[in-house]
């Protein structure tokens, strides 16, 4: 039988299921920047890296990268370019192997870009740091400043290149924690969807100004640590389980 | 006033631009300044992150990158084509192909391309616009 007062709450909560449970599923989605618009600090891009979950050997995430942005080797390691590349180090206290992917580390202090003598090495207002290629002269005081060795030289001339990443001889380049896919308003970066893919999850990325995005989540459970922390870098990189 | 004015080159292959009436923005401006809207939407890429689609360079040459006889695209730059022809006669030097792509950001149109009639233009456009 259906009273007034049934039919109310009836009412009420047919309502509270159209709109605001929806709302509440929207508002933890990414919202995706228009095309147009300038990026805003209201984001501020960064990765967690669960070095207990990185798997010694698997090269998923480097292939990956080495795939997204036309990365191609001629055969000389010494120079050849690498953004994200694995690293292996031992506790020699306990004598605890780890290994974990190591790329910029998109510091909220660059020392990168206070050795920059044009300004091409830049920290966008969202911390994503890039280097301005059109700009770059190529005298690689970045490469000796950065601590995390993240940046490579082209020493080559380059053909081939991926219309999303163009990159050239005599520029330095790094990871950009694939600017062209956040912009187009993806929500994972290259090597983060490789590692999920070969079934490690030990990459997340994501805003770590949204509270329920899931690198703060991963962040937030994994209480990880910053690599150098002693220089003060406040890097957007956070490494758990080394 | 350029030394050329009113001497159209023809490039060889067909492209996307054959079909098009105007370019984004009315064809004697663009002829001349081109560079000024490339150079405006370059820093703002960069720097800022727009990514609108209208003065991008990936989208100039998505449509006026020619395609040869087996539906495969030629580098804009070459000799011969829409970059590269009206650069050599004003004897200005094109420096964006050193590092961004020559070629439109879909090289997979070439296996599918080959079956299509490259003199129907509109069947071009149809291709290249499926591809995305």
């Amino acid at each position: 039988m259906i009273n007034r007062r049934n039919f109310l709450v009836k009412s009420a909560s047919a309502l509270a299921i159209t709109f605001v449970v929806p709302s509440m599923l929207t508002s933890k989605a990414y919202a995706k920047k228009p095309l147009a618009e300038k990026v805003t600090n209201k984001q501020s891009w960064g990765i967690h890296i669960d070095a207990g979950k990185c798997v010694e050997g698997c090269t998923a995430c480097v292939d990956a990268c080495n795939e997204e942005n036309g990365l191609t080797g001629f055969g000389r390691p010494e120079t050849d370019s690498q953004w994200i590349r694995k690293v292996t180090v031992k506790n020699k206290t306990t004598d605890k192997i780890t290994t974990m992917p190591m790329m910029c580390q998109h510091c909220e202090n660059p020392p990168c870009c206070d050795v920059c003598p044009t300004g091409a090495s830049f920290k966008r207002v969202d911390g994503i740091v890039m280097v301005n290629q059109h700009t770059c002269i190529g005298c690689r005081y970045c490469m000796m400043a950065c601590p995390f060795k993240a940046r490579s030289f082209v020493h080559e001339t380059l053909t081939q290149q991926n219309t999303n990443a163009p990159r050239g001889k005599g520029c330095v380049e790094s990871c950009n924690l694939c600017v062209n896919r956040i912009d187009h308003g993806a929500n994972t970066t290259a090597c983060e969807d490789a590692c999920n893919k070969a079934g490690h999850a030990a990459i997340t990325f994501g805003d770590l100004k949204d509270q329920s995005s899931k690198v703060r989540i991963a962040i937030d459970s994994n209480s990880p640590r910053r690599l150098r922390n002693d220089l003060n870098l406040q890097q957007k990189v956070f490494y758990s389980n080394i | 006033m350029f030394a050329h004015d009113g001497n159209p080159h023809v490039t060889s292959g067909k492209s996307k631009a054959d079909s098009q009436e105007a370019c984004v923005e009315p064809t004697d401006l663009m002829r001349k300044e081109h560079y000024m809207f490339l150079l405006h939407q370059r820093d703002e890429t960069v720097v800022d992150g727009v990514r609108t689609k209208k003065h991008s360079f990936a989208n100039c040459i998505d449509c006026h990158v020619s395609y040869d006889e087996q539906g495969k695209a030629i580098p804009i730059n070459a000799e011969g084509q829409f970059c590269q022809e009206c650069h050599v006669k004003t004897a200005t030097n094109i420096t964006c192909f050193s590092c961004h792509a020559a070629e439109p950001r879909f090289p997979q149109h070439s296996s599918a391309a080959s079956k299509i009639d490259l003199n129907n233009i509109n069947e071009l456009v149809k291709h290249i616009e499926n591809d995305k």
